[in-house]
């Protein structure tokens, strides 16, 4: 009777293992234990540290609220919040009106047969491939207000001279058109692709419905494209809200304050200041806006397949 | 011709991984357990531009020879570490390693910041054998020594801020503020497309180190009081502070200094204007001469340009600026390392030879007085001038744990004061809310 409730003990055992390798588990766990200490631990490290006063530099520290606190009584926090708007809803709004407008005129091109839509699509993915800072260091060139300045040189010819970026709010619209031409080349990329997978069949009926370019763009391409396009809208979202690399170089957040944008001030918190506690509250911030804006953003479109 | 093929199973193949990962990992402890684990091995920290990975030629032979003949003498291996050039994180690293015994043998120190280093730092004292305290300039001294007065540190490079003007159209410098406007207004009325005066005020230190603390110090203003508190928006320093950021103001509004001046966050980012031939005065550091005598040509550079002291409200003898410059730390314990280790430094960086040597390939002040009469010291037409701002004028930033805070508020107001933003008083006020959290 033992022997008996021994075997079936086993049996029960190797049961129990044969459904665990025979199921997906065993394949998916290193992926979780991956995803848990590259993902998962660091936000949660975050979210516990903007819960304290800790310091870059070590030393003990305490729980406390004050890293939200003097965060949202700061001076500047309204005015961050202000600049990464502007900042964020322009470079967005025209990077993927820029990406699809140059994605049609390269798509257009190939299907003539020229061979420069391949040179423009190099050309303009260049702009992609090339790192943040340097890009900053190439616009600061540009902008430079001495005689140095190219675009202020071209400007002089017609005696002009526009302060790029001395004056505030002239520096807030000079790091976002920076920063439209370099994530321009990402949303031309990510069109150009959904373009190709559009059914011919579909857009040669609206031709021979009597539809023009206006019409078969705006009642065939851009719905189909509405999947594609709420993707590219979430990514650079996303990756103009992290954006702190570029402005670095460009300007640092002057003058003033009139360029820091969110992550800026995270960096410059953490590693200009040491003020590991107050930084990691705004990084909670800045994970709370992007969280928030992509649920919207699913579920405006979640919305509108059900109504479609 | 028989082939033995041989598969393998899943379960092996499991525990052959797991072995391996796990051999790796012992193998890797092995081989990473830190800085200079063999006995006989020294780690040696230092920036970029310091180490053996300088842009320039002259500083990696200079240390590569130091390190192989210092080597052949004394038994131990040099053993060289690179931390990040960005000075703030690396000091914050440091730190935070000093914090934890982590951190290396031996490692430079930005000096101002080096007073929160005393705890983690050997005395080194009893190493320096023939180099006295009393050699190196006053405000360099307190900061080597810790309060229970024992040498923490040793000092091997500084440097300070000066007023450059051209010799040509200034032939007496402006020693205050009000001599400074008037010189600029009278180069401007002659010469419009002339710009009479820059300094740097983007987002950066030199913000606050060149055009800013000069000023404010000359006054008698101070940033923090005893305990490391920020007081310069308080009494006598607030209107210090006020005074300092209202010159600022006054010389945007006169057009002696465009609203430009922004996009400067170092010194050196001035040196494009100045050798365009446009500029009349200019507030930057000893250390440009080596790099404007490169792009203007030496003979050029040294005809049209002089240095004065970074003028004061008041004018006079009342001026003051800013020095830093590097210190060495000794933080491991082991007492035979500890003196090797500060021989390696006497020999490379601090004593007559070694700091000689190392100003001179760098272009950096000796911190000792004596240096500079040393023969091997080479110096430059503006030497002299230096060490006697050095003596008279220098003052080093406060070591204190808000000097951080304090900077970013003040390259701010100083930015939003020369972009005509705020008012002084409103970029005072904002900074002083901001350092109070």
């Amino acid at each position: 009777m033992r022997r008996h409730d021994c075997y079936e003990e086993r049996g029960r055992k190797e049961g129990l293992v044969r459904v665990f390798f025979g199921s997906p588990l065993p394949w998916l766990l290193p992926l979780a234990a991956i995803l848990g200490a590259t993902f998962i631990y660091p936000i949660f490290e975050i979210a516990r540290l903007s819960f304290t006063d800790a310091s870059l530099v070590g030393g003990e520290y305490s729980y406390t609220l004050e890293s939200y606190l003097s965060l949202f009584w700061s001076p500047y926090f309204a005015n961050m919040l202000k600049v990464t708007a502007v900042f964020v809803s322009f470079s967005v709004v025209f990077q993927m009106l820029f990406g699809l407008l140059i994605a049609l005129a390269v798509d257009r091109g190939a299907r003539m047969g020229l061979k420069t839509s391949i040179v423009t699509r190099t050309a303009v993915l260049s702009a992609w491939a090339i790192p943040g800072v340097i890009i900053g260091i190439i616009w600061s060139i540009l902008y430079e207000q001495s005689a140095a300045g190219i675009l202020n040189y071209v400007l002089g010819s017609i005696g002009l001279s526009v302060p790029f970026l001395s004056d505030p709010q002239v520096a807030l619209a000079s790091v976002t058109v920076a920063n439209i031409w370099r994530g321009t080349a990402f949303s031309m990329i990510l069109l150009y692709a959904g373009l190709q997978t559009l059914p011919e069949d579909v857009m040669e009926a609206a031709r021979v419905d009597g539809a023009n370019a206006w019409q078969r763009l705006t009642r065939v391409v851009l719905p189909l494209l509405a999947p594609i396009l709420l993707i590219n809208l979430i990514v650079v979202s996303i990756e103009t809200f992290n954006t702190f690399d570029m402005v670095l170089a460009l300007t640092g957040g002057g003058p003033g304050r009139s360029t820091e944008v969110v992550a800026l001030s995270i960096y410059n918190q953490i590693f200009q200041q040491f003020d590991l506690g107050q930084g990691a509250a705004t990084a909670v911030l800045l994970l709370t806006i992007n969280l928030l804006m992509t649920f919207v953003y699913v579920g405006f479109l979640e919305r509108k397949e059900e109504v479609g | 011709m028989f082939i033995y093929k041989r598969r393998m199973s899943r379960r092996k193949f499991l525990r052959l991984g797991g072995a391996g990962f796990a051999g790796a990992v012992l193998l890797g402890s092995a081989g990473c357990g830190g800085e200079g684990e063999s006995e006989e091995a020294i780690g040696w920290q230092a920036i970029p531009g310091y180490s053996l990975q300088a842009p320039d030629e002259n500083r990696v032979e200079y240390i590569q020879n130091a390190i192989s003949s210092w080597e052949q003498s004394s038994g131990y291996t040099i053993d060289p570490l690179v931390t990040s050039s960005n000075v703030n994180e690396a000091m914050a690293l440091l730190l935070e390693q000093a914090s934890q015994s982590r951190a290396p043998d031996l490692a430079m120190v930005d000096s101002y910041i080096f007073p929160r280093f005393y705890e983690y730092v050997r005395p080194v004292g009893d190493y320096l054998g023939g180099i006295s305290l009393d050699d190196y300039f006053p405000f360099i001294r307190e900061g080597m020594s810790s309060p229970d007065g024992e040498v923490r540190g040793m000092q091997f490079t500084t440097d300070v801020r000066v007023m450059y003007y051209r010799r040509d159209l200034i032939p007496t410098p402006p020693s205050s503020w009000g001599e400074l406007l008037q010189t600029g207004r009278d180069l401007l009325s002659e010469d419009e497309n002339l710009t009479p005066y820059l300094f740097p005020a983007g987002r950066d230190e030199a913000t606050v180190t060149t055009s800013l603390f000069p000023y404010f110090w000359a006054q008698g203003g101070e940033l923090v009081d005893g305990e490391g508190n920020p007081v310069f928006g308080e009494g006598e320093n607030r209107e210090a502070m006020l005074d300092s950021l209202g010159f600022i103001q006054e010389c945007v509004e006169s057009g002696i200094t465009p609203n430009r001046v922004t996009e400067f966050g170092q010194e050196t980012d001035l040196n494009g204007d100045v050798a365009s031939g446009q500029t009349a005065m200019f507030l930057g550091g000893n250390w440009q001469v080596g790099l404007l005598k490169e792009i203007i040509g030496a003979e050029e550079f040294v005809s049209q340009w002089a240095v004065a002291p970074i003028p004061s409200m008041e004018g006079g003898d009342t001026h003051s600026t800013t020095a830093g410059g590097w210190i060495w730390g000794v933080f491991t314990e082991d007492e035979a390392k500890q003196e090797a280790g500060v021989d390696f430094l006497k020999y490379a960086f601090v004593d007559d030879a070694g700091m000689a040597g190392w100003c001179n390939v760098g272009g950096y002040l000796p911190p000792r007085e004596s240096v500079f009469g040393f023969s091997d010291y080479q110096g430059n037409e503006y030497t002299d001038t230096f060490r006697d701002h050095l003596n008279r004028y220098a003052r080093n930033r406060p070591a204190a744990e808000s000097y951080q805070n304090i900077s970013t508020a003040l390259q701010v107001a100083v930015g939003q004061v020369v972009s005509g933003d705020t008012s002084p008083e409103q970029a005072l006020e904002t900074a002083v809310s901001s350092v109070q959290g």
